[in-house]
């Protein structure tokens, strides 16, 4: 969503929007590297980690992506372009993919590899092209504004 | 993309979460039990087969079912977790009162859950921390004598009398006391004997029986994780039996890779070592079978890398093939998740003639198993020292028809002087006693 062109949004629900919405991203990053690292060394501290990262990613995740629901699909729904919608839904699939990664994630010991690397992994990617979609979207919104 | 597609996806993706949750038992522990057990192929999971029936305790007057031919009776009733019995020479039952330290930390999001969904069934209510005595008063029937014999312990389990020192395994270490035959109470403090492996405690219970002539002890020390989630290092001294030395307080590894022996007894004919052991979780309803088995010295049974025999468990790395090529098959199935818990060798007994020369198991039952299994006394036939046929259930009914409510789980066992099974009950309180229907 791009803020300069969104009047109408509440000035609040984009606030907690912005402060919260890039922390998911980060934590599912961060689990995705401790995983790599515990196939690596099998040391389970990694792999203990990789599923906190998970779990608070999935907790933080809960109030920006409802205000993305609501802005995208109810009270800005005028404003959202088909950017908006690929991210919207680039968002959905790598929450459902965490949320099954959780649950991989608590199994135990090497019982997590491989799955839950690449369920880090499908993650990150969606999360990633989202990014790269918004901020895409941004940029020609910036060159239509200056042309 | 559009809701269609939206809507197919989500129901595929539901689809595959309840197939990987699903996982119902489709062996009977009988058809699981004995030198062969069939053994279908280790699963992964989303979330591990699971069913916890709710506490709900015995009501007045209500007991566990026998089966024909026998009878029971409530001895002690308002105890606080009963784990583990032991009977004195002079006919004095000892009650260990105990449960779990609660030292492990939670280092996983998947504790917090499981801790809570597992202490529903009323097996994580607090331990007493002391042994009670029971006697018997004169009259026949009723309730024994209570007398609070030692207190103040450390979450014990294993005792064990040589000579006149009361050896009881704290769940950090084993301590002494002096015994007098007769004496309802012990004052005096326990003379430490020996450290006992005492970090995380993720298994506790430190089972103790000594060797017949009095100058070994052993004692079943269970791992210190399900499948080593909480490191191998975290395992030094653990999943094994240790030998210690009376006289001296050395103690050395006598056997590993044994999961989590929670009985050992000797078997009366051969005066060799048996244990009961609990196996890994969360592969299978299906998975692993706990086991009976003799206990070789030096012998290597398998956990963690591998379970009845050479059947590799992938979830553990590195792997060592070193160690499976010599991991020793159990000699007794038992069936899957059973949780086995107490153990008795009993040659002959007040009951029937079919339940003497054999061991008695008390099985406490487990969260990981749908539909429920064990929550049951069975009774294993020994023949020259080897078990044969299937486990035969004699004591049952610890839980509602429909498996929601649970009102107890057999645990420790022990036999009175007047040849009767006793069996502590640590969710109903209570201390049971089985006898011949008709003398």
């Amino acid at each position: 969503m791009n803020s300069r062109d969104v009047p109408h949004r509440s000035t609040l629900a984009n606030a907690i929007y912005g402060l919260l919405n890039p922390l998911p991203f980060g934590l599912f990053v961060g689990a995705l590297i401790f995983d790599l690292i515990y196939v690596r060394t099998a040391g389970v501290l990694w792999n203990k980690g990789a599923a906190w990262l998970i779990v608070f990613g999935l907790l933080i995740a809960v109030i920006p992506r409802f205000i993305n629901l609501a802005q995208v699909w109810i009270s800005s729904r005028h404003l959202a372009g088909r950017a908006d919608k690929l991210d919207f839904w680039l968002n959905l699939f790598a929450i459902v993919t965490a949320i099954v990664n959780a649950f991989v994630h608590s199994r135990d010991a090497y019982g997590v590899v491989p799955d839950g690397v690449w369920l880090s992994a499908c993650t990150v990617i969606l999360l990633s092209i989202g990014h790269i979609v918004m901020a895409v979207q941004h940029s020609a919104a910036g060159m239509s504004a200056h042309e | 993309m559009n809701k269609i597609t939206l809507r197919n996806a989500l129901i595929l993706a539901l689809g595959v979460l309840l197939q990987a949750c699903s996982g119902k038992a489709s062996l009977l522990p009988a058809q699981q039990s004995g030198d062969a057990p069939p053994l279908p192929t280790a699963r992964s999971f989303l979330v591990p087969p699971m069913q916890v029936p709710r506490y709900a305790g015995w009501k007045q007057g209500q007991a566990p079912q026998v089966t024909a031919g026998l009878r029971i009776e409530r001895i002690a009733g308002g105890l606080l977790h009963p784990r583990q019995l032991y009977a004195l020479p002079n006919g004095d039952i000892l009650v260990v009162e105990s449960n779990g330290p609660g030292s492990e930390p939670v280092t996983t999001p998947k504790q917090l859950i499981a801790n809570k969904v597992k202490n529903l069934s009323g097996k994580g209510r607090k331990g007493g921390n002391r042994i009670t005595l029971l006697r018997r008063n004169g009259t026949a029937g009723g309730e024994w004598e209570k007398h609070v014999f030692i207190d103040h312990l450390h979450s014990p389990f294993g005792v064990q009398l040589i000579g006149d020192s009361l050896y009881v395994a704290n769940t950090d270490a084993i301590v002494k006391f002096p015994y007098v035959a007769g004496d309802t109470q012990i004052t005096a403090a326990g003379m430490p004997f020996i450290d006992l492996p005492a970090t995380i405690n993720h298994h506790w219970t430190k089972a103790l029986v000594a060797s017949p002539d009095g100058s070994k002890l052993y004692v079943g020390v269970g791992s210190n994780s399900n499948i080593t989630e909480n490191g191998i290092d975290q395992e030094y001294r653990r999943a094994n039996v240790l030998e210690v030395d009376v006289a001296s307080a050395g103690s050395r590894i006598y056997a590993s890779g044994l999961r989590n022996p929670t009985g050992l007894q000797i078997e009366p004919h051969t005066g060799k070592l048996w244990a009961i052991v609990n196996e890994r979780d969360e592969i299978g309803a299906d998975l692993v079978p706990d086991y009976l088995t003799s206990v070789q010295q030096g012998g290597f049974y398998g956990w963690p890398y591998s379970y009845f025999g050479q059947h590799v468990d992938g979830r553990v790395m590195p792997q060592r093939p070193d160690l499976v090529a010599k991991a020793i098959k159990p000699d007794f199935a038992l069936g899957s998740h059973v949780a086995a818990l107490g153990l008795l060798f009993s040659d002959t007994n007040a009951l029937p003639e079919k339940y003497h020369n054999g061991a008695f198991v008390s099985e406490h039952g487990s969260w990981d198993r749908s539909p429920l299994s064990g929550y049951s006394v069975v009774h294993v036939a020994f023949v020259q020292g080897k078990p044969i046929g299937a486990p035969e259930p004699l004591v049952g009914g610890f839980y509602s028809e429909d498996e929601s409510q649970l009102y107890g789980a057999p645990v420790g066992l022990a036999q009175d002087n007047d040849g009767a099974l006793l069996i502590a009950d640590d969710v109903g309180d209570a201390v049971w006693r089985v006898t011949a229907a008709s003398p």
